[in-house]
């Protein structure tokens, strides 16, 4: 890993905790909580392969400010859990947004701003394009992340197709059975192909590689890639919210998207791709040195844009 | 490497080798190999084709084919890989002519002017359907038996035929060992970086992959030249001589089928049922044979040779060829060539 060249900026080393269980839909989700309870709320959603630990210096920023901080794990990661054993093990993105909505349900929270990256950023925007009337703000990296299955056969840039490689791969059922023998060796060579210059040590990787040891991550991130191309069917009791979400809703509430500008995975952008799905106010940044975690990786920018929305 | 290595054993070959590091043991279940030399200046491959090409009726096939040097010489038949094309052998085919050996390097099936006989033939990328290719144009030549040399799928197609019809083989070269397909293990995972090094090759499973391949034939063989050969200074006019070659009608078809029988996930041509059957066996090489690997191959990291020792029954010896890349014959042809005539000479 080069780490040179970079101003190193330590991620925070301390953990999120305590963690409380809040039964909401099919889950018990695990969710790290800080700040005043009668603050404004404040969702921030992690991605795969990652843990709520990509919010470690953010929610403290924002707790700081009088926000009321939510940082759950997601499905399939960390002490998160299915209620049901029955339940299908989905990572569509039905799913996960319903999951975000169920827990502010759950916690009385009417509106909240949500924010997110990755997997977590694209439950942000479910959430926000299907019930926008429970969402003050949304941050979203990587602009709008709501996919759009019935073009999953279309092929990117072959340069584009290389750094999928873990999708394709999860395709075969040898991707499952390496990832479920592999799962720190394949999300360290993901952290470091989506972050080059993120200087991470081994203590980082471990403190969130561990959410990878939920009986359900393998199930649902398989789920997750499988469904996305359109190779594996939804779980029936989404089938309603994929109808809405296949027609590629608009998001409609104020929205700030951010790019890192050194992400390995998702090169960023100018936000016109997608300025056309950003009906309301929506201001796009790139981020100076910041790879696809981008919340751990320039917390203070993340925190920013939660607050101005916050603000607003 | 632990690997204790009997000195005496060694046949050590290299010194006469430009670019090789050359060990090899005979007879033994422990083939190492260690570099010994400093990576050579990068070297421009010839600018020349490989002109003019015959046709050859071979059985499902018209086979598209160099050839050179004296029809009576030893016969040798260099085999290309993918995306790559004869021009692999571009160095190596002048080489070997001047050295008295009559060189055939074909087109495979799905490659350059290589055309299918049947437009009803199914369009297979299996390795028993590239062996027999080999055994049909052998057999439309009149060529009893042959020196047999690859790399990538030109080296399976060697295997393959070596392995299955030893008799027609006067010896084996083939880059990075034994590669006749173990299909039945094709769903054990390998560490992630080298799944994340075979991307084209889980890319290929999905309709998006034909469809990407399809339309980007040269980017994205491009890219696969560049990682596989990370230390090859191949300039537009190489790599377009070859990219040609991929505009075959069938070069799509092949691809994808070869890339995802070998994982199990497509059916064989039913033509090829018996071979497949006796591939499944991993059947051992029973010719004489040298392994090559390139130290500089940015997708099959070169090894010492002894996982696959077992494999080969007759001499075999193993060498790391320095600052070779996966293409091997094409960037190192000195060392690819005299591997060849050492084993021409020796039959």
């Amino acid at each position: 890993m080069a780490h040179e060249a970079i101003p190193p900026r330590a991620a925070s080393s301390r953990r999120l905790e305590p963690l409380r269980h809040i039964d909401a839909g099919v889950l018990d989700i695990a969710c790290y909580e800080a700040g005043p309870a009668d603050g404004p709320a404040v969702m921030l959603m992690h991605g795969f392969p990652y843990d709520i630990h990509s919010y470690v210096d953010v929610a403290p920023q924002l707790a700081a400010q009088g926000c009321r901080v939510i940082v759950p794990y997601l499905r399939g990661y960390g002490p998160t859990r299915f209620r049901d054993p029955a339940t299908p093990r989905s990572g569509e993105q039905a799913a996960v947004g319903t999951d975000l909505k169920a827990l502010m349900d759950a916690l009385g929270i009417r509106r909240a701003v949500l924010a997110g990256y990755d997997w977590g950023g694209r439950a942000a925007c479910v959430v926000a394009a299907l019930w926008p009337e429970r969402c003050i703000g949304l941050v979203s990296c990587n602009g709008y992340q709501i996919q759009d299955i019935a073009r999953a056969m279309v092929p990117a840039r072959p340069d584009r197709e290389v750094a999928l490689w873990y999708q394709y791969y999860f395709q075969l059922e040898r991707g499952r059975a390496g990832l479920a023998a592999n799962r720190r060796g394949i999300a360290r060579l993901l952290w470091t192909q989506w972050s080059p210059i993120w200087p991470f040590d081994d203590a980082t990787f471990e403190r969130t590689a561990a959410a990878h040891d939920n009986p359900d991550y393998v199930d649902v991130v398989i789920h997750s890639y499988r469904h996305r191309f359109g190779l594996a069917d939804g779980d029936p009791h989404y089938a309603e919210l994929q109808r809405k979400l296949a027609m590629l809703p608009a998001i409609t509430v104020p929205v700030i998207t951010l790019d890192g500008d050194s992400d390995g995975v998702t090169p960023a952008t100018d936000g016109s791709p997608s300025a056309a799905k950003f009906t309301a106010r929506r201001a796009h940044r790139v981020v100076p040195r910041a790879g696809h975690n981008l919340p751990q990786e320039q917390p203070e920018a993340f925190a920013a844009a939660v607050m101005e929305l916050m603000k607003a | 490497m632990s690997d204790p290595v009997d000195r005496q054993r060694r046949l050590v070959l290299g010194a006469a080798l430009s670019g090789v590091a050359g060990i090899g043991i005979a007879e033994n279940d422990r083939a190492v190999a260690q570099p010994e030399s400093p990576t050579p200046p990068a070297r421009a491959s010839s600018s020349q084709r490989l002109e003019p090409l015959r046709r050859i009726e071979a059985e499902v096939l018209d086979i598209a084919c160099y050839e050179a040097g004296p029809a009576d010489g030893p016969a040798v038949i260099l085999l290309h890989g993918f995306p790559y094309d004869i021009h692999s052998y571009v160095d190596v085919a002048p080489q070997l002519a001047a050295q008295g050996c009559r060189v055939l390097a074909p087109y495979l099936r799905g490659f350059g002017p290589t055309r299918f006989r049947d437009p009803a033939t199914l369009r297979s990328g299996e390795q028993a359907a590239l062996g027999a290719d080999v055994m049909a144009l052998m057999d439309a030549l009149g060529i009893g038996r042959a020196v047999l040399a690859g790399h990538n799928w030109g080296a399976r197609a060697a295997c393959v035929a070596a392995a299955l019809w030893p008799d027609r083989c006067r010896g084996l070269v083939t880059v990075n060992s034994y590669l006749i397909q173990d299909i039945a293990r094709a769903m054990v995972p390998a560490d992630p970086e080298f799944e994340a090094a075979l991307w084209y090759e889980y890319y290929f499973q999905l309709e998006r992959g034909r469809v990407g391949l399809a339309a980007s034939r040269r980017e994205m063989a491009e890219i696969l030249w560049e990682q596989w050969s990370p230390d090859w200074d191949f300039d537009d006019e190489t790599f377009e001589r070859s990219a040609a070659a991929f505009d075959n009608p069938d070069f799509v078809d092949i691809v994808i089928h070869s890339y995802r029988h070998r994982f199990g996930l497509v059916a064989g041509d039913p033509a090829y049922a018996d071979l497949r059957r006796r591939l499944a066996a991993l059947p051992p090489i029973t010719v004489p044979s040298v392994t090559l690997d390139g130290d500089a191959d940015g997708v099959l990291v070169a090894s010492d040779g002894s996982a696959s020792a077992a494999k080969f029954t007759a001499r075999r010896m193993h060498r790391v060829v320095r600052g070779a890349g996966h293409n091997l014959p094409q960037e190192a042809p000195e060392a690819f060539a005299a591997t060849v005539m050492e084993l021409v000479k020796a039959s």
